[in-house]
C-alpha cells in the first residue's frame, strides 16, 4: 500500500470518527459525504473502478441529498455543544467487538492482495471468469459480464428489490405517484 | 504486530469502521444519525469485499478486471482483480441506497406522528400512550 | 409552487444565479457522461448501475437549481413510471424470450444459435444493461428523491396545507 493509501485510510477513519461525534446532524451528514468520497478513492486504489464510480455517485451524491432532504422535512435539533458525550457502555461493547476481531480474526486472514488467497486463485470461479469472459460473452469488462451474463439471475432479483424499495417508500409516505 | 497491520491494512481499517458504525447505531440518540451509522457499517463491509478481490504480485498491484480482447489468454498471464466481489458490492450499494430511502421515509413518518426524532423522547411518548 | 403537494417546500427554494448558471453548464455534460458510461460499460470500467445513477443525479441537480416543484411538473409522472416499470418489464422480457427460444432464463447465446443475430450474447447483455438496469436505477433514484422531497402530509393537515417543519436555514438552495 502506497503513501497515498495510508493517508486516505487515516482520512477515512478521521471522517468516520467526526461523523460519529458531531452533535449537529447537518455537520455529520456533510462529513459523511466526504467519508464516502474517500472510500470511493480507496476502492479505486484497490482496483475496483466500477465500485468506486457507483460509491461516488450514490454514496457521496444521492445518500447525502436524501439525508439533507430528510432533516429539512423533519427537524434539526439546535445545540450549543460541538461533540456528543461519549456513551461508555456502548464504547465498551464496541471496543470488545473490535478487539476480538483484531486479535482473533485478523491473523487468520490472507494478506491483502495475496495471489494464493482462495478467492483469487480458485480455478473454477475467478480464474474461470477471467479466462473465459471474452470467449463466452464478447465483452471485455469482466464485471459487466458477471453482472449481466454469468449472474444475470441475481441481478434480476436485485433489480426487483430496488423496484420494490421504490414502491415501499411511496407506500410509507402515502403517495400514489412517482413524481 | 506491525507486519500484521502492514499486510492486512484493509481488514484492520474495516474492523475499525465496523466499530464506529456499530457505535453510532447503539449510542446515537438521533434516528437520522443511527441511519448514517448503518450506512457507515455497510461501507466497511464493501471495503472487505473489495479488499478480498484485490491482487498484487511482488508488491506490484494487478489490473482492474478488464480482460484483453483475445479468445485464448495465456494461463496465469492475467493478474486482474476478481470481478465477482465487485459485482456483489455494486448491487449491494444500489440496494443500500434504496433501503436507506425506505428508512428515511419511516423517519419522516415517525416525526409526523410523534414530533421528535430523539430515541429517549420517543420512548417516553410511547410509554405515556 | 403549490399544486398537488400543498407547496410545503415552496419556502425552502431561493433562486441563486450562481447555482443556476453552474447547473445549466454542467447538466448536459453529466447527462452525456451517464449515457456514455451506460453504453460503453462493455469494454471499459463503468456500466449501467453507474450510468443510471449519474443520469438520475442529473435530474436531482436540475431540481436543486430550478426548484423541486417545477422539475416535478416538467418531468411527468408517466415518464418515471414507464422508466421503472419498463425497465423491469424489459429485463423479464429478455429472460422470458430466451425461455421461449427453448433455453433457460437469460441464456443469451440462443439469440445467436436460434435467431442468428451476430454477437447475440453481447446484444442480449446490452439490452439488459441499457434497457433494464440503467432505466430502473435512474428511475428509482429520481423516485426516491421526489418522494423524500414531498415528505409526509398527515391526514389532519391534508385539507389546509400548513406544515410547521421545513427549516429554512438547512436547505436554502434546493
Amino acid at each position: 500500500m502506497s503513501l497515498v493509501g495510508y493517508t486516505l485510510a487515516i482520512f477515512v477513519i478521521v471522517a468516520a470518527l467526526a461523523t460519529a461525534m458531531f452533535r449537529d446532524v447537518l455537520s455529520a451528514i456533510i462529513v459523511f459525504g466526504a467519508y464516502s468520497l474517500g472510500m470511493a478513492i480507496l476502492y479505486t486504489l484497490l482496483l475496483a473502478p466500477d465500485v468506486a464510480m457507483t460509491e461516488a455517485a450514490i454514496g457521496a451524491g444521492v445518500t447525502t441529498i436524501l439525508l439533507l432532504l430528510t432533516i429539512a422535512k423533519t427537524t434539526r435539533p439546535t445545540t450549543d455543544r460541538l461533540f456528543e458525550s461519549i456513551d461508555v457502555p456502548a464504547l465498551f461493547v464496541v471496543g470488545a467487538f473490535v478487539v476480538v476481531l483484531g486479535t482473533q480474526v485478523l491473523p487468520e486472514m490472507y494478506a491483502v492482495g495475496d495471489s494464493e488467497a482462495p478467492v483469487w486463485s480458485n480455478p473454477e470461479v475467478t480464474q474461470a471468469y477471467l479466462e473465459q469472459t471474452y470467449e463466452d460473452t464478447g465483452v471485455q469488462n469482466a464485471v459487466t459480464a458477471v453482472l449481466a451474463a454469468y449472474r444475470g439471475f441475481d441481478t434480476f432479483g436485485e433489480a426487483v428489490v430496488v423496484f420494490a424499495a421504490g414502491i415501499a417508500t411511496l407506500l410509507v409516505l402515502k403517495r400514489e405517484v412517482f413524481a | 504486530m506491525i507486519e500484521l497491520l502492514a499486510t492486512r491494512y484493509a481488514y484492520a481499517l474495516m474492523f475499525v469502521l465496523l466499530g464506529i458504525g456499530l457505535y453510532m447505531v447503539i449510542a446515537s440518540e438521533n434516528l437520522v444519525k443511527k441511519l448514517i451509522g448503518v450506512n457507515l457499517f455497510q461501507t466497511a463491509i464493501f471495503l472487505f469485499f473489495v479488499a478480498v478481490a484485490y491482487v498484487e504480485v511482488d508488491g506490484e498491484p494487478g489490473g482492474s478486471p478488464v480482460v484483453p480482447a483475445t479468445t485464448e489468454p495465456a494461463a496465469g498471464d492475467l493478474i486482474l482483480a476478481s470481478p465477482l466481489p465487485h459485482v456483489i458490492v455494486l448491487t449491494a450499494i444500489v440496494v443500500g441506497i434504496a433501503l436507506t430511502a425506505v428508512g428515511l421515509a419511516l423517519i419522516v413518518r415517525i416525526h409526523a406522528e410523534y414530533g421528535t426524532l430523539r430515541e429517549d423522547t420517543l420512548r417516553e411518548v410511547r410509554a405515556d400512550e | 409552487m403549490g399544486g398537488r403537494y400543498g407547496g410545503e417546500h415552496g419556502d425552502t427554494y431561493t433562486e441563486s444565479q450562481v447555482i443556476l448558471t453552474a447547473v445549466k453548464i454542467i447538466a448536459p455534460f453529466t447527462l452525456t457522461y451517464g449515457m456514455f458510461m451506460t453504453l460503453h460499460g462493455a469494454d471499459t470500467p463503468g456500466g449501467s448501475f453507474q450510468g443510471g445513477a449519474i443520469i438520475g443525479v442529473t435530474v436531482l441537480m436540475l431540481a436543486f437549481a430550478f426548484g423541486i416543484e417545477p422539475t416535478r411538473q416538467w418531468l411527468k409522472n408517466s415518464v418515471i413510471v414507464s422508466m421503472v416499470g419498463g425497465g423491469v418489464a424489459i429485463f423479464i422480457g429478455v429472460g422470458l424470450a430466451t425461455i421461449a427460444l427453448g433455453g433457460s432464463f437469460l441464456e443469451y447465446r440462443l439469440f445467436f444459435t436460434v435467431l442468428g443475430i451476430p454477437d447475440g450474447t453481447k446484444w442480449g447483455m446490452e439490452a439488459i444493461e441499457v434497457g433494464g438496469i440503467a432505466l430502473i436505477v435512474a428511475g428509482v433514484v429520481i423516485t426516491l428523491f421526489f418522494a423524500t422531497a414531498a415528505g409526509f402530509t398527515p391526514a389532519r393537515y391534508r385539507s389546509t396545507p400548513e406544515v410547521e417543519t421545513a427549516d429554512d436555514e438547512v436547505l436554502s438552495d434546493d
